[in-house]
């Protein structure tokens, strides 16, 4: 055998036809299946080694067909054109060959070499009919293999067709057209021989399916001919003249006549190979008997409300065991630092900073793991289809997608998780317009903040205050929503045309890549930035370091201890409280709260809050304890809350109660926290993570102005 | 062509309803993926339900179930086909009100 042959093998087929099981049992490699329509946006690849050839495998996007229209589509068919891949297996669901074959068709047209791969083989057994190979085989002309990918079976087979077609002379290889019917199949052959005699126009196209396309309307492949020689206007001119005739002899438009000509090809092929059971048996009638529970008028909202109150206690209760063992973890090797590092500036950056930051990003990693093995589920089996068909209504509403609303409501949770699950939506818009609405679903990190001010302020009716938070900041979301899908989301949502998958039941290995993979994704794309803005915060919140404090603390300290006073008595503990908000007052992040202090007056806000708030973008727990150390009621005691809560409610404090309800609304509407912030960043750009954070906290400001100043109207204190 | 007076959108047909395909006044993108997921001329396509709040809608087409919201599948126009006992070449629903059979006691429930 001689030296390894390179071998490119690209992977095309419908959505949920089981083309990325195909890919995981070829490659092994950590990727993840969906049940869902579209799950696979991104291109990825594989690499393996098989019968001395290194073949490079290429998952391609789910797609039903292959226009201009589609992100997907048009990545299928550019990979498809422009690279050139030795061979295009289409994996197709055999419980339903006629829209599968309807792709098959578009692949012809593309004149690839294709192994046909008739995929979950077992429903079409199970179907009772019987299919023709040989006819089938005469009619596409590509070699054909059974495979049951789920179970493993038959994906070698799948290679090894590849392979046998890549070793065949050139005669074996039939490419067989397409037919349309013969008024369009004399223009399309017209067209393509004209086109054939200008091949610096066509680049990697073939000519016949340029030729299709351009008589489809295609706008993308209309771009090849749009200059201005002789040649592209005799070309135009033809394509109008081609169309003109189809639409007269048909009375309809081209890019009708040509695909009901594919559906018709499809038509006739099955008619030829498929012989029917007298009675055929539908693979839906199981889903749908679910659906009659699942769907159902009365119901269907009850199970999905079941279903996500599972999926969030899971994720944010169950999170909380591995989180704190994670904390655990991270604080055992800081202090365990802490003994071995000699006590500088750079031991302060090192565990502080930098395994601040570590931990940051670990401490999400159970609630996104959990997250992503529960949509997992959801997806693989098929439901997630279902609860979008339950919520759309809803959804849309706010101008979404009905699959939004998980994402949306995730984020009582974390906005991380929630950002990374929108990722189960399939259009840019949706994606973009939930995640800046994510952030306005109050998280958990906020409700410390709520705990501590309506405890302090509104003792007997801290529960509904806090109630009406999180129900407030839905109902700025669904404003919020309306108005920005009428104006910058202008442009109108994605169809709502979402294929309802039979229910399957999920592998265990497909849901463990599906989460590892969706995880990974976190781990590098947003561990990098959060390390760095973790370290960046921390240089702000300690720098400058106080070179001179107002009092000599230290000294007073000493004196007392040396007058008999014990190291934790209340005048000792006070002094330290008090040096600590001095020093906490003179960083950047102190300043900050200082210099914005003027800006927040109206809303009734002190400088201590300024900068609790300022602070508060680490996360927005953080509030809390930085108003802990500027009002003298530092460490972390259940007592110290109380003593707090008094601090923050004693006239002392120049807080009124009214001011104290506008920061909590400023509280769950500023700027989402530095990992959300940089979670937008990498998930949508910097252009809508700066969108998001000006809109967010001029939001915050007008409406806490309202609250405060409304409630000084009403004549409250 | 005569069957033109029948014309009705596909929205305005109710579950287990089933029409002919003929033809989609919407355009571009929407369209084409109709056609592509076999809403062509002469297609059969039946409802099977709506979701509880009257939107979206479940049809069957070729074998395959899809959701469209009302707005969208108002712009399908079919001749309805009440007697139709199939969908699809050879595929989908065999029995015309075939969702109401099965889980018994949930009729029994609403009755």
């Amino acid at each position: 055998m001689h030296a390894s042959r390179r071998l490119t093998i690209a992977l095309a087929g419908n959505p949920n036809s089981g083309k990325t099981t195909i890919f995981n049992a070829l490659t092994g490699a950590r990727q993840k299946v969906g049940n869902w329509p579209g799950v696979t946006v991104e291109r990825k690849t594989g690499t393996l080694e098989y019968r001395g050839y290194t073949i490079e495998l290429i998952d391609l996007p789910g797609t039903y067909s292959l226009t201009a229209y589609s992100a997907e589509e048009l990545v299928t068919r550019t990979f498809i054109v422009d690279e050139k891949p030795d061979v295009v297996i289409h994996v197709v669901d055999s419980g339903n060959l006629a829209r599968n074959l309807y792709l098959t068709t578009q692949l012809l047209e593309l004149g690839v070499d294709l192994v046909l791969d008739l995929n979950m083989w077992d429903d079409f057994e199970d179907s009772g009919s019987d299919l023709d190979l040989e006819k089938l085989h005469t009619m596409i002309g590509a070699p054909i293999v059974k495979t049951k990918a789920h179970r493993g079976e038959g994906v070698t087979e799948l290679l090894d067709a590849a392979i046998t077609l890549v070793e065949e002379t050139e005669e074996h290889h039939r490419h067989v057209p397409v037919s349309y019917g013969s008024h369009v199949n004399d223009l399309v052959s017209e067209l393509a021989t004209l086109l054939e005699q200008n091949p610096e126009l066509l680049g990697n196209a073939p000519p016949r399916w340029a030729a299709i396309k351009l008589i489809e309307g295609d706008a993308v492949v209309a771009q090849l001919i749009e200059g201005d020689t002789p040649e592209t206007k005799t070309i135009r001119r033809f394509v109008e003249r081609a169309s003109r005739h189809i639409s007269r002899a048909t009375r309809s438009d081209p890019e009708k006549v040509i695909t009901e000509g594919r559906h018709g090809y499809v038509e006739g092929a099955l008619k030829m190979a498929l012989s029917e059971r007298a009675v055929p048996i539908d693979r839906m009638e199981r889903s749908r008997r679910i659906d009659e529970v699942f769907t159902d008028r009365l119901l269907g909202y009850p199970i999905f409300l079941v279903f996500v109150w599972l999926l969030f206690q899971a994720t944010f209760r169950l999170g909380t065991y591995p989180m704190s063992w994670l904390d655990s973890l991270v604080s055992r090797f800081t202090v365990f630092l802490a003994g071995v590092l000699p006590p500088s500036l750079l031991t302060d950056l090192i565990i502080e900073g930098a395994l601040g930051g570590v931990g940051s990003v670990l401490i999400f990693l159970p609630n996104i793991m959990i997250l992503f093995f529960g949509i997992a589920i959801l997806e693989d089996t098929g439901y997630m289809a279902r609860a979008a068909f339950l919520m759309d209504r809803l959804m849309h509403a706010l101008g979404l997608h009905g699959k939004s609303f998980i994402p949306l409501l995730m984020g009582f949770g974390c906005s991380v998780p929630a950002i990374m699950a929108t990722r189960t939506l399939e259009s840019k818009r949706d994606r973009i317009l939930t995640t800046l609405l994510v952030p306005l679903m109050s998280c958990s990190a906020r409700l410390p903040v709520y705990i501590l001010v309506a405890g302090a302020f509104f003792a007997a009716r801290a529960g509904t205050i806090v109630f009406a938070l999180h129900f407030f900041g839905v109902a700025i979301a669904v404003l919020v929503g309306r108005i920005l899908s009428r104006t910058i989301f202008r442009a109108a949502p994605e169809p709502f045309v979402m294929e309802l998958p039979p229910y399957r039941l999920p592998t265990a290995r497909g849901l463990l890549i599906h989460m590892w993979e969706r995880s990974r994704v976190y781990l590098q794309k947003m561990g990098g930035v959060i390390l760095v803005a973790s370290i960046l915060l921390w240089f702000l919140g300690t720098f400058p370091r106080a070179a001179e404090l107002s009092r000599d603390y230290d000294g007073e300290i000493e004196l007392l201890l040396a007058s008999g006073a014990a190291a934790n008595s209340t005048e000792v503990e006070s002094l330290r409280a008090e040096r600590a908000a001095e020093e906490l007052s003179l960083t950047y992040v102190g300043r900050a709260g200082r210099i914005i202090a003027p800006a927040i007056a109206p809303l009734g806000f002190t400088w201590e809050m300024g900068v609790s708030l300022v602070t508060g973008f680490v996360a927005k727990e953080v509030v809390v304890s930085t108003l802990g150390v500027l009002y003298h009621a530092e460490s972390d005691s259940a007592e110290s809350g109380e003593t707090l809560a008094r601090a923050l409610s004693s006239p002392d404090s120049g807080i009124t109660p009214r001011a104290a309800l506008a920061f909590m609304v400023f509280v769950l509407l500023y700027t989402p926290c530095i990992i959300t912030v940089m979670t937008i960043y990498r998930e949508i750009g910097a252009r809508w993570m700066w969108f998001s954070v000006v809109y967010q906290t001029a939001l915050a400001w007008i409406v806490s102005f309202a609250v405060y100043q409304l409630g000084g109207l009403l004549g409250f204190a | 062509m005569t069957g033109t007076e029948h014309l009705s959108p596909l929205s305005a047909l109710s579950p287990g309803d089933a029409g002919i395909v003929t033809g989609i006044t919407g355009s571009g993108a929407f369209r084409r993926r109709l056609l592509d997921m076999g809403f062509v001329e002469g297609a059969c396509v039946r409802v099977i339900k709506t979701a509880p709040l009257k939107d979206p809608i479940e049809y069957c087409i070729g074998g395959t179930h899809i959701t469209l919201r009302k707005a969208e599948a108002s712009l399908v126009m079919v001749t309805p086909a009440p007697h139709l006992r199939t969908c699809g070449p050879g595929r989908g629903m065999r029995r015309g009100r075939g969702l109401r059979r099965g889980l018994g006691w949930r009729r029994w429930w609403r009755d």
